[in-house]
């Protein structure tokens, strides 16, 4: 059965280069979201196994949607996709409960293995 | 101003490859000055360079200013000169964040040092993402007393028919630091450039 996948980044570009990193065999169907406020009205309404993630975005950043995840227990996978890739950045994203931390701009090779790891392909 | 046309995608595709390679250059930056360093989405846009005195003299009219230029040149005409540009009261408060002392002619050297970290971070960063690679020389750094700003840039911009603007905003943990990264480039660069956002969008 397919997954349910949210992309959300608020370039619109960087939401296809997610799409296109992803691997044939990954079997999902996709929604998207170009800011943190869309992002989480999807995950309140929907049911999501996995979210691809940007951390610099207007209304509600990255960080703002890990913080409602984890308040409102929302069950679904978060792999954070970012330009900021301070170290402290990526050990608060981790510490939120993100499953993994990819460095931008985002590719096959970064992602197939991250999800191998997690038996989503 | 003057906005030189770039279509919708084109403007999404560019702004997303200098926010990556802003990213690069925040880190490198964060390293330098040891502490975290709050991530803003740099606005872009691209003006004709005759505007440029016109469009900074507000903004730092009242401000002792320095400016740092340094140039860069790449493969398929991709060339230009890349100005940041700082208020004194800013670079003060990183030079004691740093431990320099105010006034100090090491502080010169220090803003010549944050200069070349972000400009030649980011630049590498964004060659890299259009599969480019770039050479620079040495940083050039011109101080300012209060009201210069314009004939500076006027003297800087004069060779150049277009600019684009980086409007960076970044905020460290306890202060504000702003500065505004400028790269001056000549039309034919611009049309390059327009090629290979065209080339990157239909990759995709």
């Amino acid at each position: 059965m397919a997954l349910p996948v949210l992309i959300c980044d608020d370039s619109l570009l960087a939401r296809k280069q997610v799409r296109k990193s992803l691997p044939d065999s990954f079997d999902a169907e996709f929604q998207t979201a170009g800011n943190g406020l869309e992002a989480l009205s999807i995950l309140r309404q929907q049911e999501i196994g996995l979210v691809f993630l940007d951390l610099t975005m207007p209304e509600l950043d990255g960080i703002g949607v890990l913080e409602a995840i984890k308040a409102e227990r929302i069950d679904c996978f978060v792999i954070v996709i970012s330009a900021d890739i301070q170290p402290e950045m990526q050990k608060r994203v981790m510490e939120l409960g993100a499953l993994a931390f990819v460095q931008k701009p985002v590719s096959e090779d970064k992602l197939s293995g991250i999800l191998k790891q997690y038996g989503l392909i | 101003m003057t906005s030189i046309g770039f279509s919708d995608e084109q403007r999404d595709c560019l702004q997303e490859i200098i926010n990556v390679a802003m990213g690069l250059a925040s880190d490198k930056l964060a390293r330098f000055l040891n502490t975290f360093v709050h991530l803003q989405v740099p606005s872009i846009a691209l003006v004709g360079a005759s505007h440029l005195p016109a469009e900074f003299e507000h903004r730092y009219q009242d401000a002792e200013v320095a400016l740092v230029s340094q140039g860069f040149f790449g493969d398929e005409g991709l060339r230009g000169e890349a100005i940041v540009l700082y208020q004194m009261e800013n670079a003060h408060k990183i030079a004691a964040l740093l431990g320099y002392d105010v006034g100090d002619v090491s502080e010169i050297e220090m803003l010549t040092d944050i200069s070349s970290i972000l400009t030649t971070t980011f630049l590498n960063g964004l060659a890299s993402q259009i599969e480019n690679s770039l050479s620079y020389s040495a940083p050039r750094i011109l101080s300012s007393r209060q009201g210069e700003v314009t004939s500076m840039l006027e003297n800087t911009s004069f060779h150049w028919e277009h600019a684009l603007k980086v409007d960076i905003s970044y905020q460290l943990i306890d202060h504000s630091f702003n500065c505004d990264m400028i790269l001056l480039i000549p039309g034919e660069a611009v049309m390059n450039i327009k090629h290979i956002l065209d080339r990157i969008l239909e990759a995709y």
